[in-house]
């Protein structure tokens, strides 16, 4: 981080009652020694107009080609028909941009009927409105532009580093193709420029704190970064950028010689802790609350859920088909996990495993995924305190009739043909249960938070059924099925670590016209309504758990370190008969341009401490200070956005550096122009001597510097390559095999329609 | 972000200089012992004299050790008495292998006969550990198997092996008092220290055995303390003692990186401070650039150059003495094994042409060569499998042939293969070709992935489907012909299927039990390029002449073999993920949550356990730290000026540069995904003693003003310490103990230690000595230690051998689901051949003058059992083996599977071998295996299942199958059963790869066995770590 000198030198100036000049803020209104104020605020305009018309021009050409689902618009598509039809759904990102899909898609008329099931579906057909749905994308997508244009602007550099790091997100394939579909990414990249935006109006007035000014960019930054994270989690990256330049900045302020007092500092704390914790966290909640609302109704995401949770949904099978369950029902088991039913059949299991080990050769009992006869089993109380037609309460004792084969489930402690550490599950017939083995066929029913005395119900009681002798829990697992004796159905087998979340099971109905007879006579059920904080809190544990899990391959996922140069796209969509296709690459020599930037800024830096440490003045102070403090920000942003990700295991695409993308190109602005104004001085200072120098400066201020050269060569190219990888980014025309193969610049891009 | 920079100096004022923090190796901070010519420094630089105008208030005066009163060192040496007295008591108990010694003996023993092998850790302690054993007399027949093994009747020196690491224990007590003297504490501080090492159950217990961590720990101890000193010399840079301790200190740095990678942590740690006081230099405009590279090139040439030199030169040992063939063997490339004893692949002819068989190895894996056997694929297109198998076979046996297989008249000239040339490989011995087709992949569920298959039968001419292109890899193949056309080894080519455009693949990927855990074979349109690489390792072909040119592997020099064998031992390491019975995770350690059970036996255990006093002290001391520096730093930046204290700023720097060291030795561990021991903590937990001390030290001499008090808190704690460590003690040097001060002693749930195990009274200890041990009563550590041996070992020393085995010995298998199953039978002879019967037996266990000795013989039949359990031996199985060879057929052309489906089982029983003779006895169930094959593959007999019938028994299962053979009714024996198995699955589970030998080749089956006779792959009592073979799990 940056260390200034002024920092180092706060204690000493107290003792010594000198006082420096007050430190200047992080991005204090500052004029280059160089090239003065060249460029009017007119110019800074007229700039950011055209850059803007330009953003709008290329994110919207041609947008509503194709007329398919392209890529993972076939998960956020259909989220928005979700929420149209208001039915529950699960995913592992929050929210926010899939309420403003959703938003979009309710306000032109879409019903929400077509689901987006596959890539390649056609949307003209069936007439979807898919060009406005990816309207909002483009428009969030062009809009990053003049953003990224205002920070550069804000951070006081010149009109040509602004115009650089624009064009190189505004002529930038991957942005591009990304923000024109029904993607989040828009909307992720979107916010979190919007925040380092915020952020930097925020801290230029930062000598007028609690103005209104300082106020509203405050509450903006806020705003911005709740958007981020309620895109996205990677939006924390963004937060844990700017909460390092916040830290930074109260350290400032703690300073003894800033002058505040203590009362004074934590005002300036509780200001930000408002401004950047409690209110983002609280619109953060607020989607939620929104999501909720909006989802009233049962749908697919119901599974991933709690009962309670389920039951305040409408329509949800728990509420509408549950009902109690009594001794002497017919009932078929689930597990959840595997919705396997529990299943016996007249096969036994063999004497000998292949591993040596004895089994009881009793009849097989199994886990069946599909409805059988053989799935029936009846309930009989396990304890004399309860009788035939009484209610089954949580914590009751029960056996159960294999009703087919009229035998009775028991568990012994005999080690189970898969697992030799669980125990087998068998049958016996009624007689031989009676004597002798009847302890071992009583189970114990554990209803998940269940209350002691609560009733069993189809398809809402959840619970762990635990032999009472042996303390094992009833389990299954169908990633290892039984051999060929056992018809490839899963083992049912003892667990001896009851707590386990794989346990869990529930009748799935009552046999017979029982069920709905009793339907009939359940008391109208209402919708249950459940706090929303706890609603909250469980989606928000699911989210996570699922998010960890999501670490099956891809076949066109990268790892981060492959990211800044670029070595891999991602195939979005192809089309044989036209040989057209869109391939998600950046621009090429602007990706690789702006990652050597930063291998520059790494060079200045070190050259910067060095010399600065023995005590070598090559910069002023002030372009000292802006090397670590305003480039340094962006540069730690670029790396908040991009090092993280090393260290997660989920699979991980080229996209995911957009944003590291983004900060880069702020970099390159900035180093292209402190370049520039080193090469000027340095002529300057050859070309010109005495007075004359300054005169020289002067002059070149005024007229055409070395940055203008630089940055007018660097659009060139980028812009050329640009041009050159439309077509796999718009997706249209299509190529020939010369054409392909002269842009699969590098042999690991997988390029179709390359033979 | 450092805030700690930038102090104020004494009474010092400083405006235009950017102000560092204190530093011993700073020349502006004085301290007591460089003062005198620090200030003749100072005069001679304006600069520096201009800022010494305030006086050093030394509160802290640190002494040169060099003068260290004479008073000192005599405390030093009534220390060091303390320290033998407690580390080397009861050096010799227990007899019998603990815990990890099991590794470390079995590695010791290996080294002495010469035998490859491959462990994840550096050579050095290890080689120390068989110098010693070798000195000591020790011959490398004592196998340290398992846990509890007997070293007495063995005759293992293994006192004198473990003297070496307790000699170690023992020096890291003079080291962390001379460090403490050096850093500038005072000398009841510096007894304190010591005194704390003495007394740590944890860093004791592991320095009793022979383990690597009191080498480690010593290293690391030694490492600090010539740093320590180095630090001292700084304003006499590039003085004799300068470069001493500077040397020194890269010398340390090279013998603790070379027992444990975890001396990597310590590099890092010396690099900080390196860095910091070169940075430091930097700052100092009195040190010349010139003279500032002078110090930068001596740090690197001696904290980079020394290290690395002396890692390799280590290696360059490891390498000299393993010279002959072992089980690490599997592990490297076949280049490198080119340089192993008998293990180099025979010269093979140079040109491949049509008509050539060709054995085809992967090139990226080490999984073997292109292999198919007379065997389907359960699903899929159930035609015949291929796979990779990674020993050399008849079956790896393919002969190269043209699209129309032609054969060539003798003596026509051969048809060199060239690049682009379209072929088909025909499997000889099934005489099937080698096929692709658009059918999903066996295992891997990618699309892109095709299964490749052998096809075909007599007088089919194959399809189009069996085409595969030559694609040579230009860039990967040697020498000019070699890029031009296909050359057995330096050509590396790729196979593309024609039809479908995939190229032939093959990854980590084992196949299931019915493919015998063999690895994939797919044909991928994508996927990485390297793992589609081939090229043909043994290759002959009828059309050359007996001087045809040949080739063989080039044999790769010393940097080679350390480059490839650094990368085997970090994939190694990396991959060792699955759960120990005593592992635990970092978090857990600094509150000491659970510990380790090294041993168990006769109502005593060994339970690696901290000194709970010190444990938690240095832990606390570690937190106020960091309290105090970020108390500190927000003072500092609101003006206050605790800097001026130079006791404060020594505090911070010292006590911050052993929490630096903490931190480095203890955090990164949470980023490492394998299986991690409390023991890992002992480095990190020796930085947290430094920084207890220099803790102790600063804040008593703040608040207890004169000596004597400080001596008394002093020896107040000391006693303490010693207390705790009494209590302890009886799981330190597994020693008598009853079960109600055991329980008492718990202060976590946590700790597991089993109080069961101890008797109810003292008393009842009395009348057991180490040599009269009783057999009775559950071993604690018998969940992770499935056999520890509970014989008397007097008794067959004393005695003549007389008769037969009193326990069945049942052969491993390697996954523990292979389709064979395995009988073991126990038989009991007489020295006649008599067969005993169960009473006569019972009779002769009740004479005193009777011996039982184990003895194997392997013996195999072939069983049949179908899936409703009736069994077929002999004739009938062979014709019902018949009947399913033809259904085979069926299926395989297309026919409906049916349900006859066939288990087999392989009976197996033991007798007459001599069990001491370990030598004979691998040369006999050579000959015994040998034979076994020849009949089985006459009676062509599936050859996969013969496998497991060539492993040799082990002790470890006799438990096992004992209960299973003679136990009576089979519903009591339910119980234990399943108990006993999981214990045997997870050894299983550690078989190494090379298990898997097919029969088809004798000589490979010989090799099979070899290998399995000295293997370390043991039930894994800890560190499966160092088994390397961990390869599948089931």
């Amino acid at each position: 981080m940056a260390e200034s000198p002024a920092l180092r030198q706060r204690a000493g100036k107290k003792k010594a009652t000198i006082t420096t000049p007050e430190p200047e803020d992080l991005t204090a209104p500052y004029t280059k020694v160089t090239s003065g104020p060249k460029y009017s605020k007119k110019a800074y305009g007229i700039a950011v107009t055209v850059l803007t018309a330009l953003a709008f021009i290329t994110r919207f050409y041609r947008i509503s080609h194709p007329a398919e689902v392209v890529f993972d618009e076939v998960h956020f598509g259909k989220f928005a028909a979700y929420y149209i039809q208001r039915t529950y759904f699960f995913d592992v990102h929050p929210p926010f941009a899939k309420l403003l899909f959703g938003f979009v898609g309710w306000l032109i008329g879409f019903d929400g009927e077509f689901k987006f099931e596959n890539i390649g579906d056609d949307y003209v057909k069936n007439n979807v409105p898919y060009v406005l749905m990816r309207a909002l994308p483009a428009t969030l997508g062009a809009l990053t532009v003049p953003i990224v244009f205002g920070i550069m602007q804000e951070a006081n550099y010149g009109l040509p580093a602004c115009v650089l790091a624009a064009s190189w997100v505004l002529f930038d394939n991957a942005h591009i193709a990304e923000t024109r579909l029904i993607l989040l990414d828009a909307c992720l990249v979107f916010s979190m420029a919007f925040s380092i935006y915020a952020y930097v109006c925020f801290m230029r007035h930062s000598k007028t704190p609690f103005t209104r000014g300082w106020w509203m960019w405050l509450m903006l930054t806020g705003l911005g970064l709740s958007s981020v994270f309620s895109t996205k989690y990677v939006g924390l990256f963004t937060y844990f950028t700017i909460g390092v330049g916040v830290l930074f900045d109260l350290w400032r302020l703690l300073d003894v010689n800033h002058g505040l007092t203590l009362p004074q500092f934590g005002k300036h704390f509780a200001a930000r802790a408002w401004g950047l914790i409690i209110m983002p966290f609280c619109i953060y909640l607020f989607w939620f609350w929104v999501h909720f609302t909006v989802l009233s109704k049962s749908g697919p995401g119901d599974d991933f859920m709690s009962p309670e949770f389920q039951a305040t949904l409408s329509d949800n099978p728990l509420t509408a088909s549950s009902v109690p369950v009594y001794y002497g029902d017919v009932i078929t088991l689930q597990h959840k996990d595997t919705k396997a039913f529990l299943h016996s059949h007249p096969g036994r299991y063999p004497l000998r495993y292949e591993d040596g080990r004895v089994s009881s050769q009793g009849q097989q009992v199994t886990g069946y995924p599909f409805d059988d006869i053989n799935n029936h089993w009846r309930i009989h109380p396990g304890s004399p305190v309860r009788v035939a037609g009484d209610a089954i309460l949580n914590g009751d004792l029960f056996k159960l009739e294999h009703v087919q084969t009229n035998t009775i489930l028991l568990t012994h402690d005999v080690a189970s043909p898969n697992y030799p550490t669980n125990q087998e599950f068998t049958t016996v017939p009624i007689v031989d249960a009676n004597a002798g083995r009847f302890n071992d066929t009583v189970f114990e029913l554990r209803m998940e938070k269940g209350k002691p005395g609560q009733p069993w119900r189809t398809k809402a009681g959840l619970a762990r059924i635990v032999a009472k002798q042996y303390g094992v829990a009833m389990w299954t697992q169908n990633t290892k099925p039984l051999p060929d004796w056992g018809f490839k159905q899963q083992e049912i087998n003892g667990n001896k670590a009851i707590t386990q979340p794989s346990n869990i099971w529930y009748p799935a109905s009552v046999v017979g016209p029982a069920e709905a007879e009793r339907l009939a006579t359940e008391p109208k059920k209402e919708v249950k309504t459940v706090p929303f904080l706890k609603k909250w809190w469980e989606l928000q544990t699911a989210m996570i758990r699922h998010n960890n899990a999501l670490t099956s391959e891809h076949p066109y996922a990268s790892w981060p370190g492959s990211w800044p140069f670029l070595s891999r796209g991602v195939s979005f969509w192809t089309k044989d008969a036209t040989r057209e296709q869109i391939y998600l690459l950046g621009n090429p020599v602007g990706w690789i341009i702006a990652s050597s930037t930063l291998a520059v800024y790494a060079g200045i830096a070190l050259a910067q401490a060095l010399t600065e440490r023995r005590g070598v003045k090559v910069l002023s102070e002030r372009d000292g200070r802006r090397i670590w403090e305003v480039t340094g920000f962006f540069v730690l942003a670029w790396a908040a956005h991009w090092i993280p990700f090393w260290g997660m295991g989920r699979q991980l695409f080229l996209h995911h550096y957009l944003p590291g993308h983004l900060c880069s190109s702020l970099v390159l602005g900035a180093v292209v122009e402190f370049i520039g104004s080193r090469i000027h001085e340095k002529a300057a200072r050859i070309i010109g001597n005495g007075h004359d120098a300054r005169k020289f400066k002067e002059e070149m201020a005024r007229g055409v510097g070395m940055e203008e050269v630089m940055v007018t060569g660097l659009l060139g190219v980028l812009v050329w390559t640009f041009w050159w990888f439309a077509p796999v980014t718009y997706g249209t025309p299509g190529l020939d095999v010369e054409g392909v193969l002269g842009r699969k610049w590098m042999s690991t891009w997988d390029l179709h329609f390359a033979k | 972000m450092d805030f700690g920079c930038g102090p104020v100096k004494g009474k010092r004022v400083i405006i235009d200089e950017p102000s560092r923090p204190y530093n011993p190796s700073d020349p502006d901070s004085d301290t007591g012992s460089t003062m005198a010519s620090k200030d003749a420094v100072s005069n001679k630089s304006t600069k520096s004299a201009k800022r010494s105008n305030g006086t050093t208030t030394g509160s802290v005066k640190s002494q040169s050790l060099f003068n260290m009163l004479g008073k000192d060192w005599q405390i030093l040496g009534a220390l060091l008495a303390v320290a033998m007295a407690v580390r080397l008591y009861k050096l010799s108990q227990p007899s019998s292998v603990v815990f990890d010694e099991v590794h470390f003996g079995g590695f010791a023993r290996k080294y002495i006969n010469g035998k490859f092998f491959m462990d994840v850790h550096p050579p050095l302690a290890k080689l120390l550990f068989a110098l010693v054993g070798y000195l000591g007399g020790y011959d490398g027949e004592f196998d340290f198997k398992e846990i509890g093994k007997d070293y007495l009747s063995a005759g293992v020196p293994y006192v004198i092996m473990r003297l070496y690491p307790a000699l170690l224990g023992v020096a890291v007590v003079p080291l962390i008092f001379l460090t403490l003297k050096a850093s500038g504490c005072a000398t009841t501080t510096a007894v304190l220290g010591a005194g704390f090492t003495i007394f740590e159950n944890g860093l004791m217990t592991q320095s009793r055995h022979i383990l690597l961590d009191s080498p480690l720990i010593f290293c690391t101890a030694l490492t600090s303390f010539m740093w320590t000193m180095f630090e001292r010399q700084q304003a006499n840079a590039f003085s004799g003692r300068w470069w001493t301790f500077l040397a020194g200190t890269g010398l340390a740095l090279g013998l603790t990186a070379s027992i444990k990678w975890v001396g990597l942590f310590t590099i890092a740690w010396i690099g900080a401070l390196t860095v910091h006081q070169l940075w430091n230099l930097l700052g100092d405009l009195s040190v010349s650039p010139r003279k500032w590279f002078n110090h930068f090139f001596a740090r690197a040439i001696c904290l980079i150059g020394i290290p690395v030199g002396f890692y390799m030169f280590m290696f360059a040992i490891h390498f000299a003495c393993l010279t002959n063939s072992g089980d690490g063997d599997a592990f490297m490339s076949p280049e490198f094994q080119q340089t192993i004893n008998g293990k180099a692949a025979p010269a093979t002819a140079a040109d491949v042409a049509f008509g050539s068989k060709v054995a085809i190895r992967h090139w990226n894996t080490n999984g073997g060569y292109l292999h198919s056997h007379p065997h389907a694929y359960p699903d899929g297109s159930k035609q015949q499998q291929i796979t990779l198998y990674p020993h050399r076979d008849d079956n790896n046996v393919w002969e190269i042939h043209n699209e129309t297989e032609i054969v060539l008249p003798d003596g026509s000239a051969p048809i060199y293969l060239e690049d682009k040339m379209v072929i088909k490989l025909r499997h000889i011995l099934t005489d099937k070709r080698l096929h692709s087709h658009d059918v999903k992949a066996p295992v891997s569920e990618a699309d892109w992935q095709h299964e490749v298959s052998a096809y075909g039968f007599p007088g089919f001419a194959g399809d189009a489907n069996d085409f595969f292109r030559v694609e040579i890899q230009k860039d990967l193949s040697r020498g000019d012909l070699a890029k031009k056309r296909v050359r057995a080894i330096d050509t590396k080519f790729r196979l593309i299927h024609i039809m479908t455009g995939c190229a032939l693949f093959s990854h980590k990927q084992k196949l299931p039990d019915w493919g015998f855990e063999q690895q994939e074979v797919t044909c991928a349109k994508q996927g990485t390029k390297p793992n589609s690489i081939w090229y043909i390792e043994g290759n002959e072909n009828p059309h050359f002449g007996p001087d045809a040119e040949t080739v063989s592997y080039r044999k790769p020099g010393f940097l080679a073999k350390f480059w490839e064998l650094q990368k085997v031992m970090w994939t190694t390491n990396a991959g060792l993920v699955e759960s120990h019975n005593w592992d635990s995770r970092p978090t857990s350690w600094p509150i000491l949550k659970r510990g380790i059970n090294f041993w168990g036996k006769d109502h005593r255990q060994i339970y690696l356990i901290g000194n709970p006093l010190v444990w938690y002290s240095t832990t606390a001391a570690i937190l106020l730290y960091i309290a105090f520096k970020a108390l500190i730093a927000l003072r500092w930046q609101r003006g206050y000026t605790d800097y001026q204290h130079e006791a404060v700023r020594h505090y911070d720097w010292s006590v911050g540069t052993n929490v630096l060291g903490w931190a480095l030795h203890y955090l990164p561990f949470f980023l490492m995904a394998r299986q991690l021991f409390l023991h890992h903590y002992f480095p990190a937990l020796y930085f947290g003693i430094l920084t207890l001390c220099q803790g102790w030290d600063f804040f008593t001499k703040k608040f207890l003003g004169n000596a004597q008090a400080r001596s008394a808190a002093t020896i107040l704690a000391l006693m303490a310490s010693a207390y705790v460590f009494s209590i302890y003690m009886p799981l330190s040097y597994g020693g008598p103990w009853t079960k109600a001060q055991c329980e008492k002693s718990k202060l976590m749930k946590t700790w597991d230690f089993d109080c069961q195990t101890f008797h109810d009274d003292m008393s009842m200890y009395l009348g057991e000595s180490s040599s009269q041990v009783s057999v009775k009563g559950p071993v604690p550590t018998s969940t992770t230690v499935p056999s520890t041996q509970r014989q008397d070992p007097q008794v067959p020393v004393q005695q003549k051998p007389l008769a037969m085995p009193p326990v069945a010995q049942q052969p491993q298998q390697p996954s523990g689901q292979s389709p064979p199953a395995v009988v073991s039978k126990v038989e009991y002879r007489d020295q006649f051949g008599n067969i005993l019967n169960d009473e006569q037996v019972e009779a002769l266990k009740k004479q005193q003058n009777v011996i039982f000795e184990t003895s194997y013989k392997t013996e195999t039949k072939t069983r049949g059992q179908d899936q409703y359990g009736r069994v077929y031996e002999g004739e009938e199985f062979e014709r019902i083996k018949e009947l399913e060879r033809m259904h085979a057929e069926q299926v395989a052309a297309g026919g409906d599977p049916s349900k006859l489906t066939f288990v087999e089982t392989v009976q197996n029983s033991a007798s007459e071998m001599e069990q001491s003779e370990s030598k004979s006895r691998e040369t006999k169930v050579v000959t015994e295996t040998k034979k076994v094959t020849k009949t089985l593959t006459e009676s062509s007999v599936h050859t996969e299942t013969v496998i497991e019938t060539e492993e040799i028994p082990e002790m470890h299962t006799e438990t096992v199958s004992q209960t299973v053979i003679q136990g009576g009714e089979p519903e009591g024996v339910r119980g234990t059963l399943a108990e006993a198995q999981n214990p045997l699955t997870a050894e299983a589970e550690n078989m190494p790869k090379g298990e898997k030998t097919e029969p088809h080749d004798a000589k490979m089956a010989m090799g099979g066995v070899d290998r399995q006779v000295d293997d370390a792959a043991f039930p894994e009592p800890a560190e499966g770590s160092e088994v390397p073979a961990a390869e599948e799990t089931a």
